[in-house]
């Protein structure tokens, strides 16, 4: 490291805090708004973390199923938004991610980088970038204004956002791949698509399944946040419980959906770990 | 395909990248079946002429043939043809380290299967293609790794992955980019001599960079100089002189051992000031 860089660094970090200081002061930010008249409130909502409802805070028909049965169900509604989504998104992010990587330019059989290629590039990146540039929970909204509630249009509201972010991390996972192993296989006559998928794809394999579940993870509250919107995942519930001031309810499935993350969190280390061997 | 039988020709071939010449002139042809070793030190063009030898590397002027056909006339479908026919043994030897020892062998023959069938090859081997390169695995002495995990491997071990990738490749000319530099001396020896025998076996036409000049004069009949991209000389390996290669080298005439490469004393107490 250099005098020059150095420097160079810390002009770096006094801009970044003159930066902060300044946001804040924008925004008029001040600790004293957190104190409120509402401690009542904020005391009884903290205070059931401790105690989570196992069973409903108030009187149900008979014949409903227990607490515990339908934040399973509505659990599992959950996952399979996440989990419909993420196979869309993983299909599109592995299209798209070689298509906006450079990997269709690598040595072309002319030695020449075809303008049809890097206009494809260009076209594939823009668009996922306007895909990955509008949230999940807007897709949400404009489709339900659109298709009213449909399964679908959820699904393909996840999906859109995270088949962009997918398609830019794995292109840009591609293109920091080393290139020897490719040149060695478009030497012996393999074509750009044969690289990707058998020669620059596998070596990417553990840094793309790390980053896939973390989106899973993404997908997971998304998905539980759907239900703010009529789905019957666990935010359809959360919000419910939540008019009703049955914060024991709302930590019951608040606690669910933090064990899906954990339970995915704990998959990914060991599908990570294996591959390691 | 017409009769392909590995005949590499290059003629005046010259390559700059931004003004420098990396190759300049350089006019030489193989024979099928024929073995040579290119010799010069590093920097002097070496790994860019057989790089120019499977197309990777294009020409700036002059041309590369393989079997009379020039590269630069060849249609898509042809140079891939003739690439999937041209085995390459790269320095580094480029291997995908986390794929298994029979991913990696039969990702040679990429170039000769479609999409479909390079996946079903990589992926479901049929038993027919997990014998051959079983065969090609205990051609070069490591059969008994053929499932185990590329990076898992030694370094001498990879480098005979990498070779048997080439040769499933069912090539009629194999180059080789500096093979032994990732290997032991002894094992140097016994892969040089490995790669002969094959290529003799199978009447290959070989051409093999090194910088070893034991083994170069040991193994190989006809041995190619090069130095700063110009051929110095090509011919037999008996009618070298002695003085050829002090000028290759850039040694003093009359010193053959390579103490002087490494540094010079007077350079040395000089930077030491």
């Amino acid at each position: 490291m250099n005098r020059a860089s150095s420097g160079q660094r810390r002009m770096v970090i006094i801009t970044l805090a003159i930066a902060g200081v300044w946001a804040a002061n924008a925004l008029k930010l001040n600790p004293i708004d957190l104190v409120t008249n509402n401690t009542s409130i904020i005391y009884d909502f903290f205070s059931r973390a401790l105690s989570p409802a196992m069973d409903y805070e108030s009187d149900v028909p008979l014949g409903t199923k227990p607490l515990i049965v339908k934040t399973l169900s509505a659990a599992w509604q959950t996952i399979l938004f996440a989990a419909a989504a993420m196979g869309i998104s993983l299909i599109g992010g592995v299209l798209f991610g070689f298509l906006a990587s450079s990997s269709l330019m690598i040595e072309s059989a002319r030695g020449t980088v075809k303008y049809i290629t890097v206009t494809l590039y260009g076209l594939v990146r823009f668009l996922m970038a306007l895909i990955r540039s509008i949230h999940e929970l807007l897709w949400a909204v404009l489709f339900l204004v659109a298709f009213g509630i449909s399964e679908l249009s959820a699904v393909i509201a996840l999906a859109l956002p995270c088949t962009g972010i997918l398609a830019k991390i794995f292109s840009e996972l591609i293109d920091e791949t080393s290139r020897s192993a490719a040149h060695a296989i478009r030497g012996g006559g393999g074509t750009p698509i044969q690289v990707y998928f058998f020669v620059l794809l596998p070596q990417t394999i553990p840094d793309l399944l790390a980053y896939s579940f973390y989106r899973f993870e993404c997908l997971l509250r998304s998905s539980a946040v759907l239900g703010f919107f009529g789905y019957p995942t666990l935010g359809f519930y959360i919000a419910a419980s939540f008019e009703n001031l049955f914060y024991g309810e709302v930590w019951c499935y608040l606690y669910t959906l933090f064990l899906l993350v954990a339970i995915v969190d704990i998959w990914s280390n060991q599908i990570r770990a294996e591959l390691k061997l | 395909m017409n009769a392909a039988r590995g005949s590499l020709c290059l003629k005046n071939v010259t390559v700059a990248y931004q003004g420098i010449e990396a190759l300049a002139e350089v006019s030489l042809t193989l024979k099928p079946g024929e073995a040579a070793a290119l010799i010069g030190l590093s920097g002097s063009g070496k790994t860019t002429l057989l790089n120019t030898c499977n197309a990777l590397i294009q020409p700036t002027n002059g041309a590369v043939s393989i079997d009379g056909k020039k590269f630069s006339e060849m249609s898509s479908q042809e140079l891939r043809y003739a690439r999937s026919r041209i085995g390459f043994i790269h320095q580094s030897l480029s291997l995908v380290p986390n794929l298994r020892v029979i991913q990696n062998v039969v990702s040679g023959r990429l170039g000769q299967r479609s999409f479909l069938g390079g996946a079903r090859d990589l992926l479901f081997p049929s038993t027919n293609v997990v014998e051959k390169v079983y065969e090609v695995l205990d051609s070069v002495g490591i059969a008994e790794k053929i499932y185990e995990r590329t990076d898992r491997l030694s370094g001498g071990q990879q480098q005979r992955v990498a070779i048997a990738r080439a040769l499933f490749q069912d090539p009629l000319i194999l180059l080789a980019d500096e093979p032994i530099s990732s290997v032991d001396p002894v094992r140097a020896k016994a892969t040089i001599s490995l790669i002969r025998e094959i290529c003799k076996k199978k009447g290959l036409t070989l051409c093999v960079s090194l910088h070893n000049l034991d083994l170069a004069k040991t193994f190989f009949p006809r041995l190619i100089g090069l130095q700063d991209g110009r051929l110095i000389f090509d011919k037999a390996t008996e009618t070298v002189g002695a003085n050829e290669i002090n000028k290759l080298f850039n040694l003093p005439d009359g010193c053959i051992d390579f103490g002087p490469l490494t540094s010079k004393p007077s350079m040395l107490g000089k930077s030491l000031e």
